[in-house]
């Protein structure tokens, strides 16, 4: 049997205060989610971001390195990248590694609005390990648990409480380098270049496709849940709404299915030929080899770090 | 529930990578090329579908589909649907990191691929038989996919253990709720446009009669 290393008793207020919290915070959220609905009338923008034109580009006029760097190169670095990020296991590195993801998004010049919409997909998932794991990990050598009264069955690890930490930082990482990846030049040409880099063309062909197609069947179900509405649907937790819902989608589907042959024949007669045709041409410059290098030695110290500090994490 | 980045560990994220390549290859080459833009209009209908949630006592689940994908598309299209889907949740919405998109696409993909393969086999050519295909489909595509994500969070140490079965347990409203929803869709679709139920057959048999 593996032994703690030191056993901290916490004091009833305490408890009761963090107890207190952990009810009072989901609540103002429900209430703060209800009252929001019916002040603005579930007029919530639901809509993917437009990314026909990269931010940055055209209207704001706001250039940096990474607009400028070639597409193939950036993207295969900086996904190269994440992989790095996400194989770290020290606290030291990948708080460095999400200093160098926040950094790049300032050089980036992203709205704000987009990075926290990314934080904001991912919150719900980290937040479960970082409530989940702590009570649920198993006893390692040397750890310091914290045991709360009334709670007795359900020790806090710290050890569980790091490995959760470790996580967020990562994903936190990760998500904050999308933007700069894929949001500083635009989705087609982004697209291309993972073609150049080996992606099979098909594959890339249906991206595209579905992409343009997304913002359609989105208005298109946007129009009907509204005439929904007006004919008095409210969604409950009840059979009825699950098959209402089900004619929604199945209206949806054959929309989509009736519109198939037609968009097919409309590229056949502009001369589809089971290829886009590219029309862009990027060269590489030292620049970009520079930019590609300083990246990469980063990735590879932030690793070397890693292997050096593994006794450090606990 | 799409997995972030930093929870798998390494190995994890490139085997999957590897297992979703391969299962990309096989259903390109199952596939008529000539399809791949049909298939691809009716993925982005899927997106959207996917975007919708339904509510679940106080809070509220969206629907994962696999089911549903492997129903209307068949085995092969429905697998290379959910890549194509995933890849843009992933860019647009960070619904899924992007070093996890191997596994995320597993998950999903997999389920719809083994539904799609049971539902051509089991379809029949009455609107009870297909309800209870899409029923059956609908559930199990859930159950697949969250006992898959539970196997990969298993796989990922010991610390995980009680998250996979929590996860496993959170699945289950998701998958009878997903069995009735593919249901009333595939009650509707048949009576409202039943050649829909059968194109997943076109998409397969076109191409092994051309081979």
């Amino acid at each position: 049997m593996m032994q703690p290393d030191k056993i901290i008793l916490v004091s009833p207020w305490v408890t009761c205060a963090l107890i207190g919290l952990f009810i009072a915070w989901p609540l103002y959220l429900l209430c703060k989610k209800k009252w929001r609905s019916s002040a603005s009338n579930n007029n919530r923008n639901t809509a993917p971001p437009d990314w026909s034109i990269a931010p940055g580009t055209a209207a704001e006029k706001k250039q940096s390195f990474l607009h400028a760097w070639d597409p193939r190169l950036k993207i295969a670095t900086l996904f190269t990248f994440c992989f790095v990020v996400a194989s770290l296991d020290a606290l030291g590195t990948c708080l460095a590694a999400l200093l160098i993801s926040i950094s790049a998004v300032l050089y980036s010049h992203t709205p704000w609005i987009r990075v926290r919409k990314r934080l904001v997909a991912i919150s719900g998932f980290l937040a479960m390990f970082l409530v989940i794991m702590p009570f649920t990990s198993p006893m390692v050598e040397d750890e310091t648990i914290l045991l709360f009264p009334f709670l007795s069955a359900l020790p806090f690890h710290m050890y569980g409480l790091l490995t959760a930490v470790l996580i967020c930082l990562k994903a936190c990482s990760v998500a904050l380098l999308m933007e700069p990846m894929f949001g500083t030049s635009s989705l087609t040409v982004s697209l291309q270049a993972l073609q150049q880099l080996g992606v099979p063309a098909p594959i890339i062909q249906m991206i595209l496709l579905t992409h343009r197609f997304i913002y359609l069947f989105q208005q298109e179900a946007n129009r009907m849940h509204r005439s929904m509405k007006l004919r008095g649907f409210s969604p409950k937790t009840d059979i009825a709404t699950m098959r209402i819902t089900g004619n929604f989608l199945g209206m949806l589907f054959i929309r989509s299915y009736e519109r198939t042959e037609h968009v097919y024949e409309a590229m056949l007669s502009r001369g589809y030929n089971g290829v886009f045709p590219v029309y862009t041409q990027h060269r590489i410059s030292v620049k970009d080899i520079v930019t590609t290098g300083g990246w990469l030695i980063t990735g590879l110290a932030l690793l070397l770090f890693d292997a050096s500090a593994q006794a450090l994490w606990v | 529930m799409h997995i972030a980045d930093g929870v798998l560990p390494t190995s994890i994220i490139f085997t999957t990578y590897a297992l979703s390549s391969a299962g990309i290859a096989y259903s390109l080459r199952k596939i008529n090329p000539e399809d791949l833009p049909k298939i691809a209009v009716v993925t982005a209908s899927f997106f959207v579908a996917s975007l919708i949630h339904l509510p679940l006592g106080p809070t509220s689940v969206h629907l994962l589909l696999p089911g549903l994908m492997g129903v209307l598309l068949g085995p092969a299209a429905a697998f290379l649907s959910v890549v194509v889907g995933l890849v843009l949740q992933s860019i647009l919405f960070q619904f899924g990191g992007l070093t996890a998109l191997g596994a995320n696409s597993l998950m999903i993909g997999v389920p719809a691929f083994l539904c799609g393969l049971l539902f051509l086999r089991f379809q029949g050519s009455t609107l009870r038989s297909n309800v209870a295909g899409a029923a059956i489909a609908g559930g199990l595509g859930t159950v697949l996919a969250a006992l898959i994500l539970a196997g990969l969070l298993y796989t990922s140490g010991e610390s995980f253990f009680r998250v996979a079965q929590l996860a496993l347990v959170a699945h289950i409203p998701v998958a009878l709720i997903e069995a009735v929803v593919s249901a009333a869709t595939v009650s509707f679709i048949f009576r409202v446009k039943p050649e829909m139920l059968y194109w997943s057959r076109t998409l397969l048999y076109t191409n092994d009669a051309a081979r």
